[in-house]
């Protein structure tokens, strides 16, 4: 029976390898992207069995016989024991939000290699080990969160500092994804008629979950999906009758202000009523899309059309400026490291698990999946022609804004683009033009509608598609958006409460409406100055998020490793510390690029420079000179969050050094602030 | 016959009863459940809440602090 085992698993490894093979030296032959996904599922499997096995057993030494946070505190509220398949879903629920779709197809602008590669193995050797560390740690100490372990474990101002990075990340995290939302809805009456819809259809959910059938989420949650699969349908009617057409016809600098009074409605208005049932709507539509677009990508078997290294590697990229290295790294964060995931494996999960044996499966495990939900993405995004794929990820300053003048520039850089072709894709598509559309969701779109269309209905059903998988993307971002403002709202409340008593209280209706403004008001400025960018935005926005997310990572795998060392696990401290070293260096290079870059297209502080020569010179006119005044502040503000961001976590790792010089010293053992073991009263296999 | 068809309503009921625990609607019972536990320990256990009164707990829980990630 050892000898099956040992083979199947050695099979395992070896079409790994050969998968891993086949997407690293193809070149010349267009490559079948079954590769990837042979290349990515074995390499999860392999790690699975051996890497997290051996943290588990080695490293963290996990404990059947030790009694869980949920099992001692069971209140059946925030400590409920729960089956771990359970678990699993959600957590895996509650970690894959629209980065691991955005980030690969942003990535896809250097080819599929760097990206696929950066997906399997940053997920397994730094994002699962994180996640499942943390979660680990977190367990031991009943379910504490990051900011607090943290300021127990490393220092009282690494707690300060984690708390104001989560907050600097949300704000961006917001705008960032707001951006997405209106570079895939603008000018897209279906697509805006489809998302505006959903609004109401919570509501009915929210209400008759409330006052009619309370708590039946999956009732609840059938109506909802019907009537938005419906609503999708509708959606080309309304398109087609011109004068609804000009109602759901949104400017882009229109659909900005319309989501910032949307997200500042969302945090302020009850719960029960928009905020949790768009949540289940989304979570429903995320798992429905997410496991079609699997079984399609398995159906289809499309072939990858995007070379495996662009000519963009060299940092000169239409999507976003910057070299592979650390560019790459920065824009997919979620689907390889993602820190902010840090902060869900020390939330609700650490007091849900029954076994601390189960947090292997659901800490690693819920990883792998999520990394395995970016490889799909970036499977979608390089089955498009590369062409296509530019002319819809390019902002308008570079390749123009007719198709002639993209093609022109496209086709000049190797990617052949026929004007034509932009032209037919948006009627089959059925929008007005594909042009200009950055972000990375419309072009995922086109990608998941191709797959789906080529599964089930062929070219007649293209716009169906990619509609539904619009209105994915946009009702998933706005269920993040409403969230994280009503969240980013109580940690500005939390902060107000140390200035003035009343503001602080939750229940306060001036204190909401004041907290609700001013977070709203924060994301808001930097998603309507990515509007406003001549580059699109996302070349400023995305990278600046990117740095947030994986900073955020750097200090969770900092108090990982501050952890591990007090636990005495000397001999492994690399399984944490390997991650964060890269992490640190690849953030804080790109902070310095984005910084200090003498490329304007890269660095905020040489494109405000260069803006401000411009007007020294007289070569803007007058009626420019306040917008190009107010380009300049957002790119030196850009600079001064970036900087902030850094050093503050530069602040964090000296401290941490500190603490692990004094306790490699020490000849006493260190304070470990790990709840005292208590042993389970349940019995084996319960 | 009656094995597959017994297999498959085995199945189904086992996929159900994760849908109710993942998307929430068992959480109502399973919190009943806790307090029935606790109460069996010997607990001074509360008064549990109504259904309605817990959906609306949970969900101000549930959105007070992060929940969803990017």
């Amino acid at each position: 029976m050892k000898i099956f085992r040992v083979l199947v698993w050695a099979a395992v490894a070896l079409a790994g390898a050969a998968g891993l093979s086949a997407i690293a030296f193809e070149r010349g032959e267009p490559l079948n992207a079954t590769w990837i996904i042979i290349a990515a599922a074995c390499t999860y499997l392999v790690a699975y069995r051996f890497y997290s096995a051996f943290i588990s057993a080695k490293v963290l030494a996990l404990d059947a016989s030790r009694a869980t946070p949920a099992e001692r505190l069971d209140d059946g509220r925030d400590y409920v024991p729960t089956n771990k398949w359970v678990l699993l879903g959600h957590h895996f629920a509650a970690i894959a939000g629209p980065g691991p779709l955005v980030g690969p197809t942003l990535a896809a602008q250097f080819g599929y290699l760097p990206g696929t590669l950066w997906l399997i193995v940053g997920a397994v050797l730094g994002g699962c080990v994180q996640d499942f560390v943390i979660l680990f740690c977190s367990m031991r100490r009943d379910g504490k969160s990051l900011g607090q372990m943290a300021r127990e474990e490393v220092s009282r101002r690494g707690g300060f500092i984690a708390q104001i990075a989560v907050l600097a990340i949300m704000i961006i995290l917001l705008a960032v994804v707001g951006l997405v939302v209106v570079n895939a809805l603008k000018a897209s009456p279906w697509g805006m008629f489809t998302l505006a819809m959903t609004v109401p259809i919570a509501m009915l959910m929210g209400l008759y979950l409330r006052y009619w059938r309370p708590g039946r989420v999956l009732e609840a949650s059938a109506i909802g999906v019907s009537l938005v699969l419906l609503d999708v349908v509708a959606g080309q009617w309304v398109a087609g009758a011109p004068s609804w057409a000009r109602i759901f016809s949104l400017s882009a600098p229109a659909l900005a202000v319309a989501l910032i009074i949307y997200g500042f409605a969302a945090s302020a208005l009850p719960v029960w009523l928009l905020l949790a049932p768009r949540d289940y709507l989304s979570a429903f539509i995320k798992a429905g899309a997410v496991f079609a677009l699997a079984g399609g990508i398995l159906l289809v078997r499309p072939v990858v059309q995007m070379p495996a290294l662009s000519r963009f590697v060299d940092g000169t990229g239409p999507v976003f400026a910057g070299k592979i290295f650390p560019f790459c790294f920065i824009t997919i964060a979620c689907g390889a490291v993602s820190g902010f995931h840090a902060l869900i494996s020390s939330g609700t999960t650490p007091k849900m698990i029954m076994r601390e044996t189960h947090a292997r499966l659901v800490g690693y495990g819920a990883m792998l999946m999520e990394s395995f939900v970016g490889v799909m993405a970036m499977v979608a995004a390089c089955a498009l022609q590369p062409g296509v794929y530019f002319a819809m990820n390019s902002p308008p300053a570079i390749v123009g804004g007719t198709v002639e003048s993209a093609a022109q520039t496209i086709s000049g850089w190797g990617y052949s683009l026929a004007p034509q072709t932009m032209t037919d894709l948006a009627h089959m598509v059925g929008e007005q033009t594909l042009l200009n559309r950055t972000g990375g969701a419309p072009s995922l779109a086109v990608g998941m509608a191709q797959i789906f269309s080529h599964t089930i209905g062929g070219p007649h059903l293209m716009a169906l598609w990619y509609h539904f998988a619009i209105m994915f993307e946009a009702l998933f971002i706005l269920t993040v958006l409403d969230a994280g403002t009503r969240v980013g709202r109580f940690m500005v409340q939390d902060m107000l409460g140390h200035i003035s008593k009343p503001l602080g209280r939750t229940g306060s209706y001036g204190g909401i409406l004041f907290s609700s403004a001013l977070i709203t008001g924060a994301w808001g400025y930097f998603l309507y100055q990515g509007v406003q960018d001549p580059l699109g935005g996302i070349n400023s926005l995305w990278p600046l998020f990117g740095i947030a997310n994986q900073l955020l990572a750097a200090v969770a795998l900092v108090v990982a490793t501050t952890i591990l060392l007090k636990m005495g696990k000397r001999k492994y401290l690399w399984v944490t510390l390997g991650p964060a070293v890269a992490l640190v260096t690849v953030t804080m290079t790109a902070s310095y690029e984005k910084i200090f870059s003498a490329d304007p297209r890269l660095g905020f502080l040489s494109a405000a420079n260069q803006m401000a020569a411009r007007i020294a010179s007289g070569a803007v006119p007058a009626e420019k000179l306040a917008e190009m005044g107010r380009l300049i502040f957002n790119q030196r503000l850009d600079a001064a969050v970036t900087a902030a961001l850094a050093l503050m976590v530069l602040v964090l790792v000296v401290e941490a050094l500190f603490e692990w010089v004094r306790i490699w010293n020490s000849a006493t053992s260190p304070v470990l602030h790990e709840a005292p073991y208590v042993k389970t009263q349940w019995a084996e296999g319960d | 016959m009656r094995r597959s068809l017994n297999s498959a309503k085995y199945g189904a009921r086992k996929v159900w009863w994760a849908l109710r625990q993942i998307f929430g609607d068992a959480a109502y019972e399973n919190y009943l459940q806790s307090v029935r536990r606790t109460a069996a320990h010997g607990a001074n256990a509360a008064t549990p809440l109504s259904r309605d009164e817990f959906y609306l707990d949970s969900l101000s829980r549930r959105y007070s602090k992060i929940s969803r990630c990017c």
